[in-house]
């Protein structure tokens, strides 16, 4: 019986070809693209997993509330890790992390091997305590595992870092030199297996923290804040109760007595500010959104959601697809039900025999879905900047694909064999059926819905689209085009004002400024307090960034001073100036701030000017307080060129730093385009959504064409008679194209309030975004009529042109 | 005797007025017989073998099968009397065109429980009675319209069933063709098989051993 019900099912496919490449080639397309976000999402949330006993790692997170304003951070004292363990038996091992580039060492570094020449720069340093090893479970290729960090002045390097310099050599026991300092020698003590694609961890270079200290009692300062604290709790601890206790005491025993032995004015109040939290490691990668200073490659829950909602509604677009076609064809199969009733068939045969036909449709369309997406990987795997490879041998994929298919073809089918096998055989015979116009109603409805969802999708790929170049483009303060950042300079020390001196004589460069501080994020930052004079530990503090920089960055970076005067570079006294943005202004409460003196933890800067507000975070938050201070912070070098011919400027300025380091590349990025690295990761979520939204669309429309082929066949004899009375091909194309295009126009009134709300909710993430303009409804309107359009017109134009005869004789 | 209708009333509502298909029907088939029904068109023959069919319903009156009361039964009892004794011959074949002739004619077997070897005896059976054997695996579209018959009418006796009913079944059939439909009938017939048969031609009427005339719903003479 099933093998007849597959029979006949394949001799169906296989008669009605195009009706069938549709339905399988829709089907597919849905197919693979789930299967490619669901591999997707199920590598986003896995992140971490993969840590032995993950699920009682936990990383702080705090927050600190200030005038109603929420900050959620992750950086603790370089103590907390320790009195953690020590104080509360619920605690079984803590770690620490120091990534921070502000301190030296973290982030990038020159380093030189012992008995080599070349500089090579790295990048991926940060100090860690040995416990970090062990909590996060890291392998070691080479050395001890644990004690790898034990000792002083030691160093675990990646495999992928290892195979780099020492190719199948074992480098432990090797010594390294970091940026040209000599005297200060690290030996590599381990190699680590590369950190998995999927933890939230990505760094080469582990510098232990045994002994190290970052200025005097940093070690034991409760109120500085540099490091990442991980803790592993004991299993079967209630970790709500614990976060609660463990707040509290931190508080109360440490943190409150430390801010007023500093003589901060609100330290009675710290418990209703500061709030500490306990973070899943298994957490980190989709529930971050909310901590600033994050890693901006970690991904959000939200886009999560969006991406498998999306991913759900191709794969629903394609399924409508199916019912549609199969209801509409259902007075082709009308006899056939007539028959196989009169002939003995009960009805739930029948339902079993069109529930077999879908099912059978699905495998093919799971089968060749999954070819589609193996196909696709590589592109999706650049879109999404991705390591995701299809999951062949991973136990349970060909289970659950088969299952899935069989539901989606159940789900697919069930609708059409309850309304095929429900026809009435005498009916039927008789040849009494109004040919598939009896669900019309539900038809339409699903093609509304079908395109709602086209054109919701088509509003969001424009309305982001927008919105980054928006971004991309707009003003944020400073002239990013035509400025080329040279890293590495630190390595030239005291010269690289020489190497300044040289590069401003170049021709085609008009300035040059050396700092590393950069309004683009993963350059240095940091965090530092301000007050107005004379209001130490009686006004609130201002948190705001202090960068160091020299006479020549205000307009390298192309800003502009809004009020008083640049630093001057012979003026001594210019050390004890700030120049601060507008937004330290308006907090400190200036009116008339040139001339006002600020304090700096008690130490005094007369401020002498006023620069206009520029973005140094993402575009998602607003300008953060900000002062300048004159300076050298030597790793960055700045030049801004005024030619077209970059490559001449590039080559001569490569020349240069031959002649002052010759054993070190030539390292420099274009500032434009760091820029746009910032958004790398929203830039891939843009081009992904779109992508998906094009395959929804291009779903939709082939249902379409398929309906429209079949509409129109269906009224072949009728626009015959029509057109021997006179009808015009005009008029026959406007009797057979105006139905849909109704659809069209329900599904755009419905699409655009739903679009709006969502799309304003998106927006209200960015501080900085662009009003949502009728225009783009507009244009998403266009687009959809268009697109439905051709692509009913090219059975329209067929049954308009055709000769009448030819139809009105075969009846 | 294998059925017996006794004042069979069916009627359409339109415009507030009734009006009759079926007029008061009284007749009794044997079993062995073969009927011809005849009549104009619009007359209610198609109609009345539908009923007797069990394909349709009819609004008043008593219908016996083979002792059971029809009219007092429920639709999925009544479907299954029919499919167990009678067999539908058309007058477009009605083949489905995706199935070779054989599996046209193993169709009716699947739904009954027969093991599959039992249902290859059963169709081989059938093939060769007709003499189609050769044109097993074509598919309806490959056949003549007499062929076609042939295969509808096998797989119309292919159950064995005790009534064959047959609406045209030469209509859409040249003057050879229908006549040797109708001596395969007759064959049928004298084999013991109970036909009820709807035509226009008279030749075709005197095949069968008797003709009720039907005229607005109600039978003329019998």
């Amino acid at each position: 019986m099933i093998r007849n019900y597959f029979k006949i099912a394949w001799r169906n496919l296989l008669k009605n070809k195009s009706f069938s490449f549709i339905n399988i080639f829709g089907l597919s397309i849905g197919v693979a693209a789930c299967i490619l976000i669901t591999i997707y999402i199920l590598h986003e949330s896995s992140y971490d997993s993969g840590v032995p006993n993950s699920e009682n790692v936990y990383r702080m997170t705090g927050q600190y509330i200030e005038d109603s304003r929420v900050n959620n951070g992750i950086h603790f004292s370089a103590n907390t890790a320790s009195t953690v363990l020590k104080d509360f038996e619920e605690v079984e091992n803590s770690g620490r992390l120091m990534a921070n580039q502000l301190f030296y060492r973290a982030g990038s570094n020159e380093i030189r091997f012992d008995g080599e020449d070349m500089q090579h720069h790295e990048e991926g340093f940060t100090y860690a305590d040995q416990s970090m090893i062990d909590i996060m479970g890291v392998n070691m290729v080479y050395g001890d595992v644990t004690t790898a960090l034990t000792k002083p002045k030691t160093m675990v390097i990646s495999q992928r870092i290892a195979t780099k310099y020492f190719k199948s050599e074992n480098p432990v026991g090797r010594i390294m030199y970091l940026n040209g300092n000599n005297e200060d020698p690290f030996e590599i003590t381990g190699v680590m297996e590369d950190f998995a694609s999927n933890s939230h961890l990505d760094y080469d270079f582990l510098i232990t923290l045994k002994d190290v200290e970052f200025g005097e009692g940093e070690q034991t300062r409760w109120i500085q804040n540099n490091y990442f604290t991980y803790i592993v709790l004991k299993s079967g601890t209630n970790v709500a109760a614990f976060e609660k206790k463990m707040g509290t005491t931190l508080i109360e025993k440490y943190i409150k007595p430390a801010f007023q032995s500093a003589g901060f004015a609100g330290w009675e109040q710290m418990h209703e500010r500061i709030k500490m939290y306990l973070q899943p490691l298994t957490d980190i990668n989709l529930h971050s959104a909310h901590i600033s200073f994050e890693s901006s490659s970690r991904n959000d829950i939200k886009i999560i959601w969006i991406f498998g909602i999306v991913a759900l509604f191709i794969l629903i677009i394609a399924s409508i697809n199916f019912v549609n076609l199969s209801t509409a064809k259902s007075a082709n199969r009308a006899k056939e039900v007539g028959l196989r009733k009169v002939v003995g068939s009960t009805r739930s045969q029948l339902i079993g025999q069109f529930l077999a036909e879908s099912i059978l449709i699905s495998l093919i369309a799971f089968i060749v879905g999954i070819a589609l997406s193996a196909l696709l990987m590589p592109l999706f795997r650049s879109m999404s900047g991705i390591d995701l490879i299809m999951p062949w041998s991973s136990f349970g994929f060909i289970p659950i694909i088969l299952m899935a298919s069989i539901f989606v073809g159940i789900l697919a089918g069930l609708y059409p064999s309850f309304y095929l096998s429900n026809f009435n055989p005498i009916n039927v015979l008789k040849g009494k059926l109004s040919s598939g116009s009896k669900s019309s109603g539900l038809r339409s409805s699903l093609v509304v819905f079908q395109f709602t969802i086209s054109i919701i999708l088509i509003v969001g790929t424009l309305i982001v689209n927008q919105q980054m170049n928006f971004i991309l483009n707009s003003k944020v303060g400073f002239e990013k085009d035509q400025v080329v950042q040279i890293y590495s300079t630190n390595i030239l020390n005291e010269r690289v004002e020489t190497f300044k001196e040289e590069l401003e004589k170049l021709p085609g460069v008009s300035s040059v400024s050396v700092s590393d501080y950069l309004p683009i994020e993963g350059t240095k930052r940091n965090g530092n307090s301000f007050v107005n004079e004379g209001k130490d530990g009686i006004d609130e503090n201002i948190p705001g960034q202090a960068w160091v920089i020299d006479e020549d960055y205000i307009e390298t970076m192309g800003m502009s001073l809004v009020d008083g005067r640049n630093f001057i570079a012979s003026r001594a006294s210019d050390e004890q100036a700030v120049i601060i943005n507008q937004a330290m202004a308006k907090e400190l409460n200036l009116i008339e701030p040139i001339g006002k003196r600020i304090s700096r933890y008690g130490e005094l800067y007369e401020v002498i000017g006023v620069v206009e507000d520029f973005n140094f975070d993402t575009m998602k938050t607003s300008v953060r307080p900000l002062c300048f201070f004159s300076g050298i912070s030597p790793s960055i070098t700045s030049v801004k060129i005024n030619t077209s011919n970059v490559s001449a400027v590039l080559s001569s300025m490569e020349a240069k730093w031959k002649a002052f380091v010759p054993n070190m590349a030539f390292r420099y990025e274009f500032m434009d385009a760091s820029f746009s690295k910032m958004y790398d990761n929203v830039n891939r979520i843009k081009s992904i959504f779109t992508a998906f939204a094009i395959l929804a669309i291009l779903v939709a429309c082939l249902g379409l064409l398929a309906l429209s082929a079949y509409m129109v066949e269906q009224r072949n004899k009728e626009m015959s008679i029509r057109k021997v009375l006179g009808a015009s091909v005009q008029t026959i194309f406007k009797l057979l194209t105006k139905n849909f295009l109704a659809l069209i126009i329900i599904a755009l009134s419905v699409a655009i309030p739903i679009a709006y709300y969502l799309m304003q909710t998106w927006l209200q993430d960015y501080e900085y975004r662009i009003d949502m303009s009728w225009s783009v409804f507009a244009v998403a309107g266009i687009i959809a009529m268009t697109i439905a359009l051709v692509t009913i017109s090219y059975h329209a134009v067929k049954s308009a042109l055709i000769n009448p005869a030819k139809i009105l004789r075969s009846e | 005797m294998i059925l017996q209708l006794k004042n069979i009333f069916k009627w359409v509502n339109s415009g507030g007025n009734r009006v009759f298909l079926l007029n008061d029907i009284d007749f009794t088939v044997n079993e062995g017989e073969f009927i011809s029904i005849m009549g104009p068109s619009g007359s209610g023959k198609t109609t009345l073998l539908n009923v007797i069919g069990m394909l349709d319903d009819f609004n008043e009156g008593e219908y016996t099968f083979l002792d059971e009361p029809v009219h007092t039964l429920k639709e999925k009892h009544r479907a299954r009397l029919y499919k167990e004794y009678i067999g539908f011959v058309f007058q477009a074949y009605h083949l489905i065109d995706e199935l070779t002739v054989y599996e046209n004619i193993e169709t009716p077997l699947l739904y009954k429980k027969h093991s599959s070897s039992e249902r290859k005896a059963m169709v081989a059976d059938m093939l060769d009675r007709f003499n189609i054997v050769g044109k097993k695996d074509l598919f309806p579209s490959q056949l003549s319209g007499g062929q076609q018959q042939l295969v509808g009418i096998a797989r119309a006796l292919v159950s064995s069933p005790k009534l064959i009913l047959a609406d045209e079944p030469t209509g859409n059939l040249n003057s050879t063709q229908g006549e040797e439909i109708m001596q395969l009938f007759k064959k049928l017939n004298d084999e013991g098989v109970t036909i009820i048969q709807v035509t226009h031609s008279e030749t075709n009427a005197t095949y069968g051993s008797r003709t009720i005339h039907l005229k607005d719903g109600l039978i003329v003479n019998n």
